[in-house]
């Protein structure tokens, strides 16, 4: 697949009733998206901008070079709030939803947390409807290495562990000076064999041309996408050539490599339930405001609350799910009165407590629950701490505890 | 698909006052949808909607085998006031039941070896009623049951015109309050205190249940009795919001209070810190 069959590609989606949505590069500065934050954390580099995820009508305005978008994809899965049904005094009246929503340009950490999603969510109603109305379409560059702290590199053989319908892999020669060479290294397994293939990719800017995109499907809706693409929009000179034929098919085969443990993994679990050391957190609970920022950009932080929202008419109102943060302290209340200068009684009462929680969480619960991380190592935590604390620098910590 | 968020619909059909803010409710379900029972063992939970005041995780006390259930609330807080305020014959929506309940129960052969501390403070007891009520499928016939239960005074005792019955079923109900009271003739100080009056049966397991102040006393005389840590079991309190281990509001260590408790052994929990 090249640009102007991308960009066919697009339209093609957007006249079947998809909403689309993908990375862009908007003027959108630090200071605008978060004021609180350029305050308190001065960036040496100076930004001119932030890629953002935003709905896009062309390709062109797509910006996939593999930079990370400032918030991830969570919210198009765990929406920040979502009406579960509304209620009429005792009458409960189901609520319609789920639009058609395409994203484009999930690289492979953002797929990494849409593994930890379809698990956690795996028999949740709203989770299931919403996602079978989504496409996913992946795509192979990765981030910097500060967005990256696990170092995730695209190699064809990660493939079957990865949500997709359609994945992109980018196969071109760079082009001079424009980018430089980032975040595609070929698997041993993928060279071996094949024919000899074009230099390692640089980057693909739509805005300034591409080249060669290899394209895979991950699924039977990926597939039937691609075929009736191909139909639709007449590629081919005769009637047997028109379906799109250029993509491989790979079957998903759950999100962990089997008789492989992820030894970083298995290492940071260890350390937390086997050795734990108390100092980490007492320091760092110094230090932390419990602003929860860190919770809401987070794209495998998926806590949730249930409220009532209440209606003018008598007994009537919405039941509604809403993202929530373990840093809160109304997180772990339990009933009971007061106490003066203590509030609520609670578990989790103190900071050192609620940051050991939530690390607990990603780097012991979530591997016992499903074999693997519940971190994608983006490192978006660590760019909106307004104190500064860096997951890589606390993880090193735990680990040499 | 199944949404496990949907409640179904019930009425209040008997309500009595246990305290001054204590009431014990009891619900029927009033529209059944075919082939759905609703069921549950002692030890489980049920969420209890309202709308507008949302939803809280309350205990059953009653007998599971009847065909209604039995809540016992106290009055502490928006969803639980607005519940005391109900008469009979309003609505409310209940789903669940959720939790592991007694399971652990089925690994003992009580025919031929265990027998029963059940060690209770204030609104404690209110799952343990449950299992004494249906002690029979749970237990075997010749299970001695011992019950240790305290209150702050003579009357917050949640069940108390319900001893003597249980006395005459051959289980030993061993009382106390934390404070001398006129007209009280039984033991004064708290629930640990009565392990120095009254001698617990050999070859025993435990079950506590109560305010989380009274678990680490209890504990280490349970200890210095000799019980083995996988023999004593507790039920933990914890902020809930979906009941079935995915919000993570009642995570403990590893372990979700929702669905892997509420009733822990301690041999599970001993390891976690925080966990009491």
């Amino acid at each position: 697949m090249d640009q102007t069959r991308l960009e066919k590609f697009i339209a093609y989606l957007q006249k079947s009733d998809w909403s689309i949505f993908g990375p862009v590069f908007t003027t959108a500065k630090i200071e605008e998206l978060s004021p609180f934050l350029a305050a308190h954390q001065p960036s040496p580099i100076k930004k001119t901008g932030q890629i953002l995820i935003k709905k896009i009508s062309k390709a062109i305005e797509l910006n996939l070079d593999g930079q990370l978008p400032f918030y991830s994809f969570k919210r198009f899965f765990i929406p920040e709030q979502e009406t579960l049904f509304e209620y009429q005094k005792n009458k409960v009246i189901a609520k319609k939803q789920a639009s058609k929503i395409a994203l484009i340009g999930l690289n492979i950490l953002d797929l990494r947390a849409v593994n930890l999603y379809d698990q956690v969510f795996e028999k949740d109603a709203y989770y299931q409807t919403r996602r079978r109305n989504m496409l996913l379409v992946g795509y192979s560059l990765t981030p910097e290495t500060a967005s990256n702290i696990f170092e995730h590199q695209y190699e064809e053989d990660i493939l079957e562990h990865l949500p997709f319908d359609i994945f992109l892999a980018c196969y071109n020669a760079p082009r001079k000076g424009a980018w430089p060479p980032r975040g595609f290294t070929p698997s041993p397994r993928s060279l071996r064999g094949s024919p000899p293939k074009a230099e390692l990719s640089s980057g693909l800017n739509l805005r300034g041309g591409l080249g060669e995109l290899k394209v895979f499907s991950g699924s039977i809706k990926g597939q039937r996408i691609l075929e009736h693409f191909g139909y639709q929009t007449k590629l081919g000179s005769s009637r047997a050539e028109r379906g799109y034929k250029d993509y491989t098919h790979i079957q998903f085969s759950g999100p962990v490599k089997e008789g492989q443990l992820d030894e970083r993994m298995a290492r940071l679990r260890d350390r937390l339930k086997n050795h734990p050391n108390p100092k980490i957190w007492e320091e760092l609970g110094k230090i932390c405001i419990e602003c929860g920022k860190c919770t809401l950009v987070c794209p495998t932080c998926f806590c949730f609350r249930i409220d009532d929202l209440p209606a003018l008419a008598e007994s009537s109102g919405a039941r509604q799910r809403c993202w929530d943060s373990c840093y809160y302290q109304e997180f772990s209340e339990v009933s009971g009165s007061e106490k003066p200068g203590l509030g609520k009684p609670k578990f989790l009462s103190t900071t050192a407590e609620r940051l050991h929680f939530w690390y607990y969480h990603k780097f012991a619960r979530i591997p016992d629950e499903f074999n693997f991380m519940g971190c994608v190592g983006c490192g978006r935590c660590a760019k909106v701490c307004p104190v500064g604390i860096d997951i890589g620098e606390v993880l090193k910590k735990i680990e040499n505890s | 698909m199944f949404n496990p968020y949907e409640h179904h619909q019930a009425k209040i059909i008997f309500i009595s006052r246990q305290t001054d803010n204590i009431k014990l409710f009891r619900f029927e379900f009033t529209r059944p949808i075919p082939g759905w029972k609703f069921s549950y063992k002692p030890g489980q939970f049920v969420e209890l909607s309202l709308p507008n005041f949302g939803e809280s995780p309350f205990a059953p006390c009653g007998d599971a085998r009847k065909n209604y259930l039995e809540l016992c609330v106290r009055k502490t807080g928006k969803l639980t006031a607005q519940l005391h305020q109900m008469r009979i014959g309003d609505k409310v929506g209940l789903r669940g039941a959720y939790g592991n309940g007694v399971w652990p129960l089925a690994k003992y052969d009580f025919k031929t070896q265990k027998n029963l501390l059940i060690v209770a403070g204030g609104l404690g007891f209110v799952p343990l009623r449950s299992l004494i009520l249906d002690k029979n499928n749970w237990l075997g016939q010749e299970t001695k049951v011992q019950i240790f239960y305290g209150a702050r005074q003579p009357n917050e005792m949640l069940f108390r015109h319900e001893y003597e019955q249980w006395k005459k079923q051959n289980i030993q109900v061993e009382l106390t309050v934390d404070r001398e009271c006129s007209g009280w003739k039984g033991n004064v100080g708290l629930v640990p205190t009565l392990f120095d009056k009254h001698e617990v049966w050999q070859n025993s397991i435990a079950f506590i249940c109560g305010p989380p102040v009274m678990y680490r006393p209890i504990l280490d005389k349970l200890k210095k009795l000799g019980f083995v840590d996988e023999d004593i079991y507790l039920s933990l309190e914890r902020r809930m919001h979906c009941g079935f281990g995915v919000c993570q509001h009642c995570a403990v260590g590893s372990y979700y209070t929702c669905k892997d408790g509420p009733i822990f052994s301690w041999a599970q929990l001993k390891d976690i810190p925080g966990a009491i």
